[in-house]
């Protein structure tokens, strides 16, 4: 049951005529009577709720940044005409509007609502329960009931970086050999023989095969195929901070400044950006959608103290929609990362040599207690590229220096840059590769590397 | 599909059973006490009819017990009426005005007054006041008076007075004083709590409080007059307050009270459940150095500042004047002079020397140190 703003009018009014009554205390519960009796005449009458019949269609998954749409049919069976509104309640990240849809459906009759979903967090959405309240002919009352219609909406993660995979698909064919200077190398196999054509390399003409063909024949050659890449996603405590400016603003983006207490300089704070997951999963699928076009077999392994997502053996044509279902609930864990679990892991799920890239924090203190110990173990089966996303708003304390205050806060930019060189360099001194960039550049850095790697023949 | 997850007339009351029975129980046992409870009245204090802790009745009964006459009186009529020649005891002088209480003092007889200093003039012309008071504790008497030594020591305290007699003294004046007056003793009493059903039995108190008013067969105890509610308090017009009103004000009000309910729950009914989710948390990644900053800060690490500055500078510069990592200290002063064509001392003390002494020094340094590197970067 729920009452309107008619009823408490009605209720006023009943102030001013228990007033100006020659016998208030009739008035006054005559007043209350007819007020009752108006109530639950309209409670009666009003369309039953209990009775009302849903059905949903729409989307269900929903690419962040987008806008996604979800209808509601609903089926009145009952007797009477249900008027009033409805609120389909989905949680405050699901960006669902309106908040409220006006309804009416006669007897017998159903009327379709278009909820739309503007969803500002990855991970899964579902809507908690349709609420339905049902106004009286008199306008006074009226019935309330909630259904329960589940339907969730998978939010996957933008893929931001995919502007980038045209550019590097250029370069991967150049490696593939539609480029005309072909030449062997280390990283290609043997292709083919086909007759020889002008402009072709003479030292690749095959003696002894023209010998037998009494024709000229060069052997051509391609980057090799079919090799493994298992990219493992850091889901640790690091991951979690943020780092650049969100292209796709995410739930609890608000610019507000800290406390004035916590604030000792009244600089404006930067906007909390996206954490370092997000902009790993972009360059972890501009990755993947590269390596399946050049035909390796791309595993996905993410893992914090558990392993929070795996996905194997996907097809070249499904693998990136494999991909975006298994990170779309990945969070942030803010628990420290377990490397050597993580490592055993991989060597369990990784028979075969393969490439290894590791999206993490170069965080010298957590690299230094939790990856370097064991990285021997790694590096010494599989060929292993350790990616991290650095801080923009580090480098750009480091660059001012125009107070003693500033100069204090570049020295720790400073330090902290030292650190990473140092990781770094003793990370490549173990002969890991590593991509170090900044937010927007990591996922084609990552990209080039990989292709870098394949052009050398290191897979 | 959907399904209705409203709850039925039938699950309400199966849910719900057990509290509407216990609220129901609860309800009864209220009404029945209550109703079956004497009706709780005002304390009043050092009243001889009051049976509460603040009442005085034990007194009154004691002095009966002695054949006391004692007359409970709570108007300047009815005390003037009960005639002349007995003890007249006022607690409550401060409800009197000027002129009621000149036709008490008319009044010939022994007089004991308590507490309050409304009036004292008029009644106890000899005895005087003091600015400070005392508090209320068990006192000796310290004094000649036969009444109090007779007592020892008694719960007294209060406003303190200076005349001829003074007992149970505080800092500056006594709490009990004596003196004689036009048609009888006059005596005054800084505090009455001794004479209250709670403290009688305790020191002398009951002793003090008999010798104080067993002196005459009769005694007029004058107590407060009943105070009507504020509300049926007369005006000037004769009519009180709850006269003037209209007769429907009350009820409208009640109305009032009902439109509100109404109105309360128009605003307060949801339209379906609040929806709550984990939300992940913001942390900005650059917090962590910005908190070292602050540390450098606070503490000015000059020192440290300028040898991390100093190193993240040379890290920079040794490869670009074509050094391998790690090379000697003069090797890179050297080769970073050569490039920049500043003074090579100068440049030694930039990379290498004494950290600054003060903030200004720092900043210096470290704009010197950035001016090397873009040098170095350009050329």
């Amino acid at each position: 049951m729920a009452l309107t703003g008619r009823a408490a009018l009605v209720a006023a009014v009943g102030i001013v005529v228990v007033l100006l009554a020659p016998e208030p205390a009739f008035a006054l519960l005559g007043w209350l009577l007819v007020l009752a009796a108006a109530i639950t005449a309209d409670l009666v009458l009003a369309g039953s709720v209990r009775t009302l019949r849903f059905h949903r269609s729409g989307d269900n998954l929903v690419r962040l940044g987008q806008t996604g749409t979800v209808e509601l049919t609903v089926e009145n069976p009952g007797p009477r005409t249900v008027r009033g509104v409805l609120r389909d309640a989905w949680p405050p990240s699901a960006g669902a509007a309106p908040r409220e849809l006006k309804l009416d459906v006669p007897a017998g009759e159903r009327r379709r609502l278009v909820v739309t979903l503007n969803p500002t967090r990855r991970g899964d959405r579902a809507s908690a329960s349709v609420t339905v309240r049902s106004v009286g002919p008199l306008g006074l009352a009226a019935r309330q009931g909630a259904h329960s219609v589940p339907w969730s909406v998978r939010v996957l993660p933008p893929f931001l970086s995919r502007k980038h995979l045209p550019s590097r698909l250029a370069k991967l064919r150049e490696l593939e050999g539609q480029h005309p200077a072909l030449v062997r190398g280390q990283g290609t196999e043997f292709d083919s023989l086909r007759e020889y054509v002008v402009g072709d390399d003479v030292r690749s003409i095959d003696w002894r095969a023209s010998a037998r063909r009494h024709d000229v024949v060069v052997r051509t050659w391609r980057p090799e195929r079919d090799r493994r890449v298992l990219i493992v996603l850091d889901t640790g405590r690091t991951s979690a901070g943020r780092v650049g400016a969100a292209p796709v603003p995410l739930t609890g983006d608000t610019g507000r400044a800290p406390l004035e207490s916590l604030a000792p300089t009244d600089q404006a704070r930067p906007v909390p950006g996206w954490p370092r997951l997000d902009w790993s999963m972009d360059a972890a699928l501009l990755l993947a959608a590269l390596a399946a076009r050049a035909g390796d077999r791309v595993d996905f392994l993410a893992y914090d103290r558990a392993v929070r997502a795996w996905v194997s053996g996907a097809s070249r044509t499904e693998l990136l929609t494999a991909l975006v279902n298994a990170m779309a609930p990945i969070e942030a864990e803010l628990i420290e990362a377990d490397s050597p679990g993580m490592v055993a892991n991989i060597l369990s799920r990784a028979k075969r040599r393969c490439l290894v890239v590791l999206l993490t924090d170069l965080n010298a203190s957590a690299l230094d207690e939790g990856l370097m110990p064991v990285l021997p173990q790694l590096s010494s089966r599989h060929l292993v590229l350790v990616a991290g996303v650095s801080d923009p708003a580090v480098a750009d304390m480091a660059g001012r220096k125009d107070t003693a205050e500033e100069v204090y806060d570049a020295a720790a930019a400073e330090y902290t840059r030292i650190e990473r060189r140092r990781i770094t360099a003793r990370l490549r001194r173990h002969g890991v590769e590593v991509v170090d960039a900044a937010p927007e550049d990591i996922a084609p850095a990552l990209a080039d590397a990989y292709l870098a790697l394949k052009a050398a023949g290191r897979l | 599909m959907s399904v209705s997850t409203s709850p039925t007339t039938g699950s309400l009351w199966r849910a719900g059973r057990f509290w509407i029975v216990l609220g129901a129980l609860v309800a009864v046992t209220a009404i029945i006490g209550v109703a079956l409870a004497p009706g709780a009245r005002e304390a009043r204090r050092l009243d001889p009819a009051d049976t509460s802790l603040e009442g005085s009745k034990a007194l009154a009964e004691l002095l009966r017990k002695r054949g006391v006459t004692v007359d409970r009186v709570d108007s300047i009529e009815a005390a003037l009426a009960k005639g002349e020649g007995r003890l007249l005891l006022v607690t409550h002088t401060a409800y009197f005005d000027w002129q009621q209480l000149d036709q008490l003092a008319q009044l010939q007889g022994d007089r004991v007054i308590v507490g309050g200093l409304d009036g004292l003039g008029v009644l106890a012309p000899t005895i005087t006041p003091e600015s400070e008071s005392a508090r209320v504790r068990s006192r000796e008497p310290e004094c000649d008076l036969p009444a109090a030594r007779a007592a020892g020591s008694a719960y007294l305290g209060g406003e303190l007075f200076r005349g001829a007699n003074g007992c149970y003294p505080g800092e500056k004046g006594s709490a009990l004083v004596q003196a004689p007056g036009e048609g009888g003793t006059v005596t005054v009493l800084g505090d009455g709590t001794f004479m209250t059903n709670q403290y009688l039995a305790e020191d002398g108190n009951a002793a003090l409080a008999l010798n104080l008013l067993g002196t005459k067969p009769a005694v007029t105890w004058l107590v407060r007059p009943d105070q009507p509610p504020t509300g049926s308090l007369a005006g000037p017009g004769g009519k009180s307050l709850g006269e003037l009103m209209p007769a429907t004000v009350p009820w409208a009000v009640l109305a009032a009270c009902l439109a509100v309910l109404v109105t309360a729950y128009w605003r307060g009914r949801r339209l379906g459940p609040v929806v709550a989710e984990k939300l992940p948390v913001v942390v900005r990644a650059a917090e962590t150095v910005e908190g070292r900053g602050r540390l450098y800060r606070a503490r000015r690490a000059r020192e440290r500042a300028a040898a991390v500055l100093r190193a993240g500078t040379i890290d920079r510069l040794t490869p670009r004047v074509g050094l391998a990592p790690g090379a000697g200290q003069h090797e890179v002063v050297a080769a970073v002079a050569v490039r920049t064509g500043q003074d090579a001392h100068q440049v030694g003390g930039a990379l290498y020397g004494p950290p600054p002494a003060d903030d200004a020094g720092l900043v210096a340094l470290a704009r010197y140190l950035e001016f090397i590197e873009r040098i170095v970067r350009e050329h």
